[in-house]
């Protein structure tokens, strides 16, 4: 269908991207194909190793535990900071991803669990980790008659502990920092959002971890210097609006470090 | 401009309505069905204003179409009718939880939603709740404190239907 409409048309899921878009009449798309109410992309099926969640599903869904959540609370959690309830009452995972702003939550934490999704067109369908999906801007490997049919999840091992930690001036925002940290023995992954065109891997913060004596976070200074490094700024030629921005990430990492490193409390 | 027919539940009256594919739920509302307590702020989702029940669950209706919206049950303001309902305007009224109004039947759908979920609920968890429906005249206070009062009503009567 999407082929023989061609580029003038546009998936509609939840709406809530395209529609804010529309309303300001920046896109005017001649068809669109409404997806939120196929069977086939609201179902969630799950294994020993894996949940499959179908890409309509939406952001409500999750938040209410009405769909598995394979990696111990995180996913429900991410849900229940999207918007606000009327929003991900219809926004759905599948959109968020397609519609790709590394200040939203899917991005960046599906990216850090190492998600994978499934993608179709009427002729063929892949299945594509999540890590390179992303683009730029609002930009991913989706070409135009292809569709985000599901996302792949792992099951994290028991032992797994992770902080979700998104820095806003008001409960619904999206975030000025947002930043993941999954931290299982041996291995830890870390993934800052908003601040970058995509998410951003913060391989010097996992290396300063690795580093690190288990269980004590890192300071941070230490952690700053590390985010800078990963974001390819050389701190002294900052502004100050860049150098304050940088804060902003460093204390959200600071933070998520913090909560999943701390022994007695789950994230 | 092509149109669509969209089966429609409204406050419980089913109803048949032809309209351009690119009609918003609110548009429907306000100008097909003539229910005008649904308030357009933004259009952009974030004032709330807009928020009715789409299957029991918020949503904007500035961010759904009406052709979206074939075969669910829609309940507006108008249409909030049951013992939570009551106890939420009553609350309202006597917190002085509105001024103008503009705001006043996106917080009761929104807030009437919540009390529904029966959960436990201190005010700022209240409040963070409401956080996306703005108000520019009461400063909020009012509104949180009614909202908790039903809630907390609800879950000490357990008269959920
Ligand atoms: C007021 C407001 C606040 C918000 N706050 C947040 C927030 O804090 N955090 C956050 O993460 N998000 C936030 N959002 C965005 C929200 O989460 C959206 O639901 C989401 O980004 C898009 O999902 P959707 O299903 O509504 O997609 P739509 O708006 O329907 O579609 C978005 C884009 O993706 C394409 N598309 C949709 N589904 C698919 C698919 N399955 N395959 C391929 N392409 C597809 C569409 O063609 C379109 O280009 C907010 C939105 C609003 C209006
Ligand atoms: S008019 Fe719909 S949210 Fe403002
Ligand atoms: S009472 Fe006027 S906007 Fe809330």
């Amino acid at each position: 269908m999407l082929t023989e409409l061609g580029d003038d048309a546009k998936i509609l899921a939840g709406g809530q991207s395209l529609l804010p878009i529309m309303n300001l009449r920046l896109a005017e798309p001649a068809h669109l194909v409404d997806i939120s109410r196929v069977g086939d992309l609201m179902g969630a099926d799950e294994d020993t190793t894996s949940v499959t969640l179908g890409a309509a599903i939406t952001h409500q869904a999750i938040e209410d535990g009405l769909v598995p959540d394979p990696c111990l609370g995180l996913l429900t959690t991410a849900a229940a900071g999207i918007g606000y309830r009327a929003i991900r009452c219809r926004g759905t995972v599948g959109g968020s991803l397609a519609h790709a702003d590394s200040a939203a939550e899917w991005p960046t934490v599906l990216t850090a669990i190492g998600a994978d999704v499934t993608v179709r067109s009427a002729q063929d369908e892949r299945t594509v980790p999540l890590r390179g999906f992303f683009h730029g801007f609002f930009t991913t490997s989706l070409e135009s008659d292809e569709l985000i049919t599901a996302v792949h999840l792992p099951r994290f091992a028991k032992s797994t502990r992770w902080a979700l930690e998104k820095t806003n001036r008001k409960e619904g925002e999206f975030g000025e920092s947002m930043a993941v940290a999954i931290v299982s023995e041996g291995s830890a992954s870390i993934w800052l959002g908003a601040a970058k065109d995509v998410p951003v891997n913060l391989a010097h913060v996992e290396t300063l971890l690795a580093d690190h004596p288990a269980d004590q976070v890192p300071a941070l200074g230490e952690v700053r210097d590390r985010v800078a490094a990963d974001l390819d700024l050389s701190v002294p030629e900052l502004d100050l609006a860049q150098r304050h921005r940088l804060q902003i990430h460093a204390v959200t990492v600071h933070r998520a470090l913090s909560r999943a490193l701390s022994p007695e409390v789950p994230a | 401009m092509s149109t669509v027919t969209v089966k429609v539940n409204v406050n419980g009256t089913p109803r048949t309505i032809e309209v351009e594919s690119r009609t918003s739920l609110a548009d429907l509302l306000r100008d097909r069905v003539r229910l005008t307590g649904t308030h357009l702020g933004c259009e952009q989702g974030v004032c709330g204003s807009c928020t009715v029940l789409m299957d029991g669950l918020p949503v904007r209706s500035c961010l759904t179409l009406a052709a979206s919206c074939d075969g669910a049950e829609v309940v507006t303001v108008e249409g909030l009718d049951d013992a939570d309902a009551h106890r939420l305007r009553q609350h309202f009224s006597t917190e002085g939880a509105l001024q103008c109004g503009f705001c006043t039947s996106g917080m009761l759908v929104t807030g009437y939603e919540l009390v529904r979920r029966r959960t436990e609920m201190d005010r700022d968890q209240v409040a963070c709740a409401l956080a996306g429906n703005i108000c520019r005249c009461t400063g909020y206070n009012g509104i949180i404190r009614a909202v908790q009062k039903a809630n907390d009503d609800g879950m000490a009567v357990d008269d959920l239907t």
